[in-house]
């Protein structure tokens, strides 16, 4: 039973944390295009947006099993 | 033979057995050991290149376009100041990069350790605490967990953003490790998983995954590397403070 729990968990998170990713690379690309000339900074600020992002999806799965107790 | 079979095993021990979060402790100094080997080879080649003219040399030209890059991006995010923190940015980022691209060609890397990347992520923040208390003296630093000045009945609420921010601090480091174990300790479930679908016909379909897995190695690298300057530039920022709140207000307005 857990395991299905844990199984669904993980779906959702990656849904979620996948919307989020879209999101952020779909406005970084929109403003790049808007501003050429500042790719840089905005593809600095995407990066650590995304690697926030990121890091919901991998507490998840890091912090799940341990609460489950599997 | 003999000496083959121990380096193998030694390297299957590492892979797997180790327990749950990655290498067993001495696969990961086998592993430290062959990350410390290369970066001394690359650069020790790297060096016998320099000279007054132009670098010839592949190792030093790629040397000095890395060194650039951590410089553009330091320089860039902490400021004119942010100089003096190169050598310790940029050997993070050697140190992460080499260790990724080892998890390309061995069952582990040090990187895919849990304990390995909090250390790296203790350096870090330890650092950055450092630093903070050299900016604005130990009592400045701390009273900058504490938020806006507020008075009278209002204190309460202060020390409350006080513990939120202790407590935010310290999952600081929790994020930068749990963040790098998570995408190369990932990768290689992914491509276990992978060559587990593949099995059957016999093809490695996890092989496919290396590209990405190359992306992800330098993504992480610059990843841990550009929110350590991020840190340091929020703890030694303060002069261009309202230089920076003047953009980004006018940003919202636009």
């Amino acid at each position: 039973m857990t395991g299905h729990v844990f199984g669904l968990g993980i779906g959702l998170a990656a849904l979620g944390v996948a919307i989020g990713l879209g999101l952020i690379g779909y406005s970084a690309m929109q403003g790049m295009s808007r501003q050429p000339e500042a790719i840089g900074k905005i593809q600095t600020a995407m990066l650590i947006a995304l690697a926030f992002v990121e890091l919901v999806f991998l507490l998840t799965v890091f912090v799940v099993p341990g609460s489950l107790k599997i | 033979m003999g000496e083959v079979l121990t380096a193998g095993t030694l390297l299957g021990a590492a892979g797997g057995e180790g327990g749950a979060h990655g290498a067993s402790y001495e696969g990961l100094f086998v592993y430290l050991g062959i990350v410390v080997v290369i970066l001394f080879l690359f650069l020790n080649s790297a060096k016998q290149g320099l000279n007054n003219r132009v670098f010839k040399k592949w190792t030093t030209q790629w040397t000095e376009q890395l060194y650039l890059f951590i410089e553009n991006m330091t320089v860039g995010i902490i400021g004119g100041h942010g100089r003096k923190y190169i050598p310790l940015i940029m050997a993070l980022w050697m140190i992460i990069f080499v260790s990724n691209i080892v998890s390309l060609f061995f069952p582990t890397a040090p990187t895919a350790d849990l304990s390995f990347n909090l250390a790296l992520a203790l350096i870090s923040i330890g650092y950055v605490q450092w630093e903070g208390m050299k900016a604005n003296g130990v009592a400045g630093h701390f009273s900058h967990f504490a938020g806006p000045k507020l008075g009278g009945g209002l204190v309460l609420i202060s020390l409350m953003i006080f513990v939120i921010e202790l407590i935010s601090e310290v999952m600081k480091n929790v994020s930068l490790s749990l963040r790098l174990f998570g995408n190369i300790e990932g990768g290689h479930q992914a491509v276990v998983a992978m060559n587990e679908l593949g099995a059957g016909v016999y093809i490695p379909i996890g092989f496919f995954l290396l590209p990405v897995k190359l992306l992800t190695c330098v993504v992480q690298a610059l990843i841990f590397t550009l929110l350590t300057c991020v840190y340091i530039s929020l703890v030694t920022h303060h002069e261009e403070e309202g230089h920076e709140h003047g953009h980004g207000e006018l940003a919202g307005a636009h």
